[in-house]
């Protein structure tokens, strides 16, 4: 039932911000079987500027709500100003909506693969 | 124009007098002041809007305050309040007034406010009981008011709680389902990882806190097994009470443990013993450490390509404690131990 990955050629780096262990774990293996790189994830927008000094990374997923309240848009904006391009994945749309400003997309919860591949595909077009 | 501070708005409990006779005006402001009621005292049909914007509990006016413009002004008010809302009126009328007529016309066209009439000379006390017993009508629809903000909020939660448990759902399948090899190990394996997620989130909704200490999630994690009589889980540590999701993520981790110590670690084995310890770092920045350990089962090699329950443990302990845990096949027996600022995981962070 295992599916190889993909190969990419250019892949993405790709950051997490996101409170539930499981949809990192699962959205982790995702990125990895498109032939992205995964290279991290936090619980909290507090901190953030630890985990972007450590790593380079291409792209941020980003939850709304975060361990430390409905801070994702503020996370957003933090990593917009850093030349980070944030993609929303969220259950509040609505929310997500109303910063449609700091994002480049938006995805809703529960991820699908397909568009998670699609999303991320679409940016790298861009970023390269 | 005099009136409750900016901040007390919506309180819903100041009584608004309409009385063009200044006279008339500071009397009932007065009198009404000094049974602790507050006023604010409208001063004419332009500044009404102003007036009503600040939703007074009560309006208190006399005939001769209600022009046309003044009688639409209110009505368009009346017109727009939310559903909660009956704006209780009392109109002071004078002995000459044609009581039925101007009755029928205030109930037509003031839609949707509680009406009361007074002729006078009212005495005092009457007045003011009628004010009171006016505000405390108001008071009831002010909780209404409150009780269906609170239900929208919870319902707006309730959605972003049951969409975060639909994604666990899904996660927890589409990664049940890469690992397993046949139809009948993934149902074993996906229902036992539902069943862990449910049963740790009875024991925190039964908590009104919405915590669960570490030994209630021992507890619910092992229980089946101290009932077979062998106490071959040891398991010690200081109560420490946990937030909801660092409460799942330590439930569904310690279940990924287990049944892997059953299927292939010291729980397989007679002989196997668990240990499971944690415990609290006296100095501050508190440290809190979660070890497990297993010994006297069969010899341990690290697999090849780590599972499920591998991959998982690392993932959600190191965003857990914000640092990666250490898990370490040992021969004698597997080995995970845990470390971080306790502030992370623990209530009132």
């Amino acid at each position: 039932m295992n599916e190889p990955p993909s190969r990419c050629l250019q892949p993405l780096r790709v950051f997490y911000l996101e409170d539930n262990p499981l949809i990192i774990f699962h959205v982790e293996q995702m990125i990895e079987d498109l032939g992205h790189v995964f290279v991290g994830s936090t619980d909290r927008f507090e901190g953030i500027e630890r985990h972007v000094a450590a790593v380079r990374i291409d792209v941020a997923l980003v939850d709304i709500d975060l361990a430390d309240g409905s801070t994702g848009p503020q996370a957003a904006a933090w990593l917009q100003a850093r030349g980070i391009p944030a993609i929303f994945v969220t259950g509040q749309e609505r929310t997500a909506a109303q910063h449609r400003d700091v994002c480049t997309a938006v995805i809703a919860k529960p991820i699908l693969r397909s568009e998670l591949a699609e999303r991320l595909e679409s940016l790298r077009s861009r970023v390269k | 124009m005099i009136g409750p501070p900016a901040d007390d708005l919506s309180a819903l409990d100041h009584v608004l007098i309409l009385a063009p006779y200044r006279k008339d005006a500071d009397y009932l402001g007065r009198l009404l002041s000094e049974h602790d009621i507050r006023v604010l005292v409208g001063a004419d049909a332009e500044s009404l809007p102003e007036a009503l914007a600040t939703f007074p509990g009560v309006l208190v006016a006399t005939l001769e305050a209600l022009t046309p413009a003044v009688l639409n002004e209110v009505a368009s008010h009346l017109v727009a309040q939310p559903s909660w809302s009956e704006m209780p009126v009392v109109v002071l009328l004078d002995r000459t007034s044609p009581d039925a007529r101007v009755r029928a016309e205030l109930s037509r066209i003031w839609p949707r406010s509680r009406q009361l009439f007074y002729q006078r000379p009212v005495t005092p006390v009457e007045l003011v009981s009628g004010v009171q017993s006016a505000l405390l009508v108001r008071l009831r629809q002010r909780d209404v008011r409150d009780h269906i903000a609170r239900e929208i909020e919870l319902r707006r939660e309730l959605n972003h709680r049951v969409k975060n448990i639909l994604a666990s759902v899904t996660s927890i399948f589409e990664m049940t389902l890469r690992g397993a090899s046949s139809v009948g190990e993934f149902a074993e394996d996906f229902r036992g990882r539902l069943d862990a997620l449910a049963r740790v989130h009875s024991a925190i909704f039964h908590a009104a806190g919405e915590t669960v200490t570490i030994r209630e999630i021992v507890d619910l994690t092992f229980g089946p097994y101290y009932l077979t009589g062998e106490d071959r889980i040891i398991t010690s540590g200081p109560s420490i009470v946990l937030d909801r999701e660092a409460g799942t993520t330590l439930a569904l981790c310690l279940h990924e443990l287990t049944t892997n110590a059953i299927k292939y670690g010291a729980l397989s084995r007679a002989s196997g013993r668990v240990r499971f310890e944690w415990d609290l770092s006296d100095r501050e920045p508190r440290e809190l450490t979660i070890q497990w350990r297993e010994s006297g089962g069969p010899m341990v090699e690290e697999p090849i390509h780590a599972g499920y329950g591998t991959r998982y443990i690392r993932s959600a302990l190191a965003g857990l404690f914000g640092r990666k845990p250490e898990i370490v096949f040992d021969a004698d027996g597997l080995r995970c131990l845990a470390q971080g600022a306790s502030s992370r995981v623990m209530r009132n962070r």
